[in-house]
């Protein structure tokens, strides 16, 4: 009578035995790890078109948020620049630069740039920046001190628990108003009495309503 | 069906199933959903189903590691005034018509989303109806025509153009001779000043102008008994006592919106001391309007005018003095006398503050008569405005017909239709088609390569009102510019474009050409200063120039001499009036899905249309609901499915136009049929004389009406009719003076007691609605602009038919009565919000929560769609995404979309959510300036759009908003308010008006 089963099969059970609680292991712990909020792709750092540098031009140069991410006090989106605003200095500014040749590009054929998105929230929550500068919230405590990154980098997880953290307990981020795009404010030693204050003159009442952002 | 008999007495019931609770509704009531909505049920999709899950698992898996790549791309240059994702708001007008509605668009960075109507035009007065709300959808429809065709193969705009500019030399020699234009119907001065152009750039050339649905009746009535043409304007507020011939005046008719807002006004109560007025209806079948009246009259549409007659001879008899000269044919109408003498009597003793509306279908002698009445009545200035006409081409159903005429004897060689589709809609004794196929040359400017384009050697594509620039002028002479919100997507070409290049042998930009008519209109001084003023403020702000029309005795007896007497429709001589259609218009609109899938306010039917026969008709012609029947009328035959429905005059047959497209799009073909078959140039609408011949064969129809029922729990079916009066709390004014608590004493219930502590929610805003029921006229307004704001889906007939519709708000309708002449009353329900919301203890996964502003609010993210919740929601308010109905939606038709809302995906639960994206951004306005959100600020989508003001939202918390002060009149209730569940949303409830001498 022939061999139904060829002689590899007498290790079958043994791989079986070893093989299915490991690959089963393997399972929960990537639905554990990719389902969690801990997997927020902090750290993300793409590259961008124009190797530009927010150390050099917000740092070193001091240029206000502002100047470029014009609507963030008041609309849902910060906004990123038109090419326009580039122009406005580099015309004048390193007008022969090879790093600067994708703007120059743009702005003779009318093409955007495009840009790569590093801050990105789910479409099903709605975040508004306005909201959020006008309470006082600084730039740098959901994007960390962009003045220091030569490439823009995700520093927070931008998930919901953290959003909540804060909604819960904000004193430690509210700021006076005069101070929301320093990159380099820290909390005064009465930081929760001003908080306080703050919560008062502005009426602040950080929402942990589902309806807050999601709608 | 013997079980009718045996009910009596006013009970409200839903439908004729219910009525004689038969089988079906036995098993309808039975179910937690309607049938087939919570089963996947065919095994050949489940089989792929799960496969294709297997599949998706595994992409899944691969596609989870890596984050998807996001580009962000700003303007390369910076736009003026534009903050992106805040959208703007401009002015400008639909075309519908002779009707043109002022509109503002919302537009997101170029691209427009909504529509809503202009506070500051005439025609809209801030309030849309369905067809404004859903136009934005035509817009992306992806069916809408790509190119210039020349003999069906792709050409473009240029080489028409230079093919044009040959025949325009030749043309220019022979003063046109032989060349022709058919036109729509319009009101724009630059239209008309172009087409001045034309007819002196060739004098021999003919004009033809023609529209399937038109007042063209009206004012060849108006015509015959004044020598002029006028158009009236109804001051319906200033209206105690309005009797309505066979007219849809709040839906379907001319100027309806402004109609319903004046209607609405003066039926107001806010409490037992107001007075409201009184509607009379006659008409052969169910609309809107009639649903509204005090007291309606089932009457065939071809015995109207011998009751116009029969009613001027009473109050003439009643001492209605007529102006001198006038003499009436006698009368030959003997039936319904208590119901003529009573409204005599009303209207006489209300002189000057009553009105008589005819319907567009009834013939020229009717309307001279009513305008002779109204006049003899004292309403003229006071109830009813007439005013001219301007920038104005009326249609012309005999001018159509010699022109087929010529057409057929080859004497026309080159024909341009300016919009249009006649080869659909034109009347079939004409035979479009063939005529068409005797001109040598033929070009039709339409949105779509309809049934028309098809046949014409040239097609031109058609922008859509949003895409070009043009003007038009209101019916009351308020003109107005149509301003383009984005560039024409396929490169389309406008009317205006299209004519002037016609009318001068050369390209002009349509910019150009509406400015060149502007410069005649606005002052020469500062006109760029007094043309952006129009373009902000959507109209140019003149008087409205009223005139009395003088009636000429000999002319008006003239037009009287015509015949009054027609047969009474009987079973051996049935009678078939056509309508407009609800949901396409004349067949414009069949392309939109959302109006497809709307239910038809009267018989609830979704993407179809159907022969209405009442059940004494149908009991007769032994059919029964979706037999397929062939009508035939004057050798023409049509099939079609029966829908039996009560309060149809006996032996008439209602059927909408509008249908059975051949040549619409994917969304409109073959869907319902064409009533257009069946009509002729001399009968329009009332067509006698017709038989029905029952085939074996049964067409599945989809409707709404028992759906989603808040009827349809698991009560025996007896106890329904026990619980409808509950539901849909109504009195007569009578009664309410007697008893003004009636609505909030309708249930007597024990002391309402909570299992647990209840929350209070007595802090910062607190969003609560109140809907007057009393104005509420069911004419889906709400429904659609929900649908168009809430980013709902669409989901097909079959769905439909499986009970899965998705539109938030319901429109529900109750009938109360016997079944021949019975009362409709429509119920707006949406979310309630309630409080003590069942919906959120039962869900297992707290995806439905209350917030801190009372709203109930659906976190679709969370929600992993269990359905428990529709299943306890009372209200049966929840919808459920079967299936991810959106990931089909082409990427033009994504443009539709509101960029506030979440788009769903299958497997989760939706409903309405007050709007809560218009309340973020008007909370997160309010606090970025520091301050509180005013009354008003707010408004929820469905508000905004209610022609009849009966919807009102805002904060209870503020005693002194509109919302709070509606909550506080003593009609108010709360809808199954005794199961404690707190709703936000209450009603205001309905009152009727009734003529004491006609209550028996």
């Amino acid at each position: 009578m022939a061999q139904i089963f060829p002689k590899w099969t007498n290790k079958l059970p043994f791989i079986l035995a070893i093989g299915t609680p490991f690959i089963l292991i393997c399972i929960i712990f990537l639905i554990w790890w990719f389902g969690s909020p801990k997997y927020t792709d902090v750290g993300y750092q793409p590259k961008q078109p124009v190797p530009y540098s927010h150390k050099l031009h917000a740092g070193d140069l001091s240029i206000d948020c502002r100047y470029c991410h014009t609507t963030v006090e008041t609309a849902a989106i910060a906004s990123l620049p038109p090419t326009q605003t580039c122009m406005n200095c580099h015309q004048l500014i390193l007008p022969e630069s090879k790093k600067l040749l994708p703007i120059r590009e743009s702005w003779s054929t009318g093409k955007p740039l495009e840009w790569v998105r590093v801050h990105k929230i789910p479409d099903y929550a709605y975040f508004n920046h306005s909201a959020h500068i006008n309470a006082g919230v600084g730039c740098a405590s959901c994007h960390g001190n962009v003045a220091e990154m030569k490439v823009v980098k995700l520093v927070e997880p931008l998930s919901m628990g953290w959003c909540i953290d804060c909604h819960r307990n904000p004193d430690q981020h509210l700021r006076p108003l005069s101070e929301v795009t320093n990159m380099k404010w820290t909390p005064p030693v009465n930081q929760i009495e001003l908080a306080h204050q703050y919560k008062i003159e502005r009426s602040i009442q950080p929402s942990e309503d589902c309806s807050a952002c999601h709608r | 069906m013997k079980n009718l008999t045996k009910q009596t007495g006013k009970t409200y019931w839903h439908s004729l199933d219910q009525l004689a609770n038969s089988d079906e509704f036995k098993q309808i009531v039975e179910r937690e959903f309607p049938e087939g909505a919570s089963e996947l049920n065919d095994p050949v999709s489940r089989r792929t189903f799960l496969s294709l899950m297997g599949a998706s698992v595994a992409l899944a898996g691969l596609a989870g590691c890596r984050r998807p790549v996001e580009k962000i791309i700003p303007y390369v240059i910076g736009q003026e005034n534009l903050v992106p994702g805040i959208p703007k708001f401009y002015a400008t007008t639909m075309p519908l018509g002779l009707e043109n509605i002022g509109v503002l668009v919302e537009n997101h960075e170029g691209r427009p989303t909504k529509l809503e109507g202009n506070p500051t035009h005439p025609a809209s007065l801030g309030a849309a109806n369905s067809f404004v709300q859903s136009a934005i959808l035509d817009l992306y429809d992806p069916d809408r025509s790509q190119s210039v065709l020349k003999n069906g193969t792709a050409s473009n705009w240029d080489n028409f153009s230079a093919h044009w500019r040959d025949t325009y030399s030749d043309f220019t020699d022979s003063q046109g001779e032989g060349l022709a234009i058919l036109s729509e119907a319009f009101a724009s001065p630059t239209l008309a000043r172009l087409k001045a152009d034309f007819i002196r750039q060739f004098p021999k050339a003919r004009w033809v102008t023609w529209e399937p649905i038109s007042d063209e009746k009206f004012y060849n009535g108006v015509k015959a008994a004044t020598g002029k043409i006028y158009q009236p304007h109804f001051q319906l507020n200033e209206a105690q006592v309005i009797l309505a011939l066979d007219s849809d005046f709040l839906h379907t008719e001319t100027g309806a919106i402004a109609n319903t807002k004046g209607f609405a006004e003066g039926r107001r109560v806010e409490s037992e001391n107001d007075s409201m007025n009184r509607l009379y209806v006659v008409e052969p079948g169910f609309t809107v309007t009639g649903g509204m009246a005090d007291h309606r009259l089932n009457l065939p549409a071809s015995q109207v005018p011998a009751f116009t007659l029969a009613l001027a001879h009473e109050l003439q008899n009643l001492g209605l003095v007529l102006p001198a000269g006038i003499e009436l044919p006698v009368t030959e109408f003997t039936t319904d006398r208590e119901w003529i003498k009573a409204v005599a009597k009303d209207l006489l003793a209300h002189s000057g503050g009553n009105l008589i509306v005819a319907g567009r279908r009834q013939p020229a002698q009717v309307h001279a008569l009513v305008l002779l009445l109204n006049s003899a009545l004292g309403n003229t200035g006071k109830t009813i405005d007439y005013c001219q006409l301007k920038d104005s081409e009326l249609p012309s159903t005999p001018a159509l017909t010699s022109f087929v005429i010529d057409m057929k004897a080859g004497e026309i060689d080159y024909l341009v239709m300016l919009g249009g589709n006649p080869v659909y809609n034109a009347p079939a004794d004409l035979n479009f088609a063939a005529a068409l196929g005797k001109v040598a040359n033929t070009v039709h400017l339409s949105s779509h390569v309809d049934e028309t384009s098809q046949l014409a050697n040239w097609h031109i594509p058609n922008t859509h009102f949003l895409e070009a620039w043009g003007d038009a002028t209101s019916t009351e002479g308020t003109r107005s510019i149509i301003q383009p919100q984005i560039e024409p997507l396929f490169g389309a070409i406008s009317a205006v474009e299209l004519l002037s290049l016609l009318a001068s042998g050369k390209k002009n930009n349509g910019y150009d050409e509406v400015q060149k008519t502007w410069r005649t209109i606005l002052p020469k001084a500062n006109f760029d200063k007094s043309w952006r003023r129009v373009l902000h403020d959507g109209i140019l702000v003149s008087t409205v120039k009223k005139t009395t029309p003088q009636i000429s005795s000999r002319r008006f007896n003239n037009a009287l001499n015509t015949n009054f007497k027609s047969t009474p429709p009987s079973i051996t001589n049935l009678e078939v009036s056509l309508n407009v259609s609800n949901t396409s218009f004349d067949g414009r609109f069949s392309n939109n899905g959302w109006l497809q899938e709307l239910p038809d306010p009267i018989t609830k039917l979704t993407w179809d249309n159907a022969a209405v026969i009442n059940r004494k008709t149908a009991e007769a012609l032994k059919v029964t609901n979706f037999d397929l029947i062939e009508i035939a009328v004057n050798g023409r035959t049509l099939l079609a499915p029966v829908w039996i429905m009560p309060g149809q005059a006996d032996f008439t047959i209602s059927l909408a136009l509008g249908y059975g497209r051949e040549a619409a799009g994917r969304i409109g073909n073959g869907v319902g049929v064409n009533a257009y078959r069946l009509r002729t140039s001399d009968h329009p609408y009332i067509l006698s004389e017709a038989a029905i011949t029952k085939t074996n064969a049964t067409y599945e129809l989809a409707c709404t009406q028992d759906h989603h029922g808040l009827d349809l729990e698991k009560l025996a079916a007896d106890a329904i009719q026990d619980r409808l009066p509950v539901l849909y709390r109504e009195a007569t004014l009578d009664e309410y003076q007697q008893h003004p608590n009636f609505a909030s004493e309708a249930v007597e219930h024990p002391p309402l007691k909570s299992l647990w502590d209840e929350k209070v929610y007595d802090e910062g805003y607190q969003w609560g609605m109140s809907i007057d029921l009393n104005t509420c006229t069911g004419c889906n307004a709400c429904s659609i602009a929900c649908q168009s704001e809430n980013n709902i889906p669409i989901v097909g007939k079959k769905e439909v038919a499986n009970g899965r519709d998705m539109a938030w708000i319901r429109m529900d309708r109750y009938f109360s009565g016997p079944e021949e002449n019975p009362e409709m009353v429509h119920q707006p329900v949406a979310c309630q919000h309630c409080e003590n919301a069942p919906c959120e203890q039962v869900c297992p996964v707290a995806a439905t929560v209350h917030d801190a502003e009372g709203l109930n609010v659906m976190t679709y993210n969370r929600c992993v769609g269990t359905r428990y919740c529709a299943n306890n929601c009372p209200y049966k308010v929840r919808r459920f995404n079967f299936f991810n109905y959106t990931k089909d939606t082409p990427d033009i038709v994504e443009m539709v979309m509101n960029p506030d809302v979440t788009v769903r995906s299958r497997g989760v639960m939706e409903k309405c959510s007050f709007c809560i994206q218009r309340i973020s951004l008007a909370r997160i306005g309010a606090k970025n300036e520091n301050c509180e959100i005013r009354d008003g600020e707010v408004q929820s989508a469905c508000q905004q759009s209610c022609p009849a003001d009966a919807i009102v939202f805002g904060n209870i918390n503020d005693p002194d908003s509109r919302v709070s002060q509606a909550k506080q009149q003593n009609r108010n209730y709360a809808l199954l308010g005794e199961l404690n569940t707190k709703p936000r949303l209450t009603y205001l409830a309905k009152l009727r008006n009734p003529n004491p001498d006609l209550v028996s």
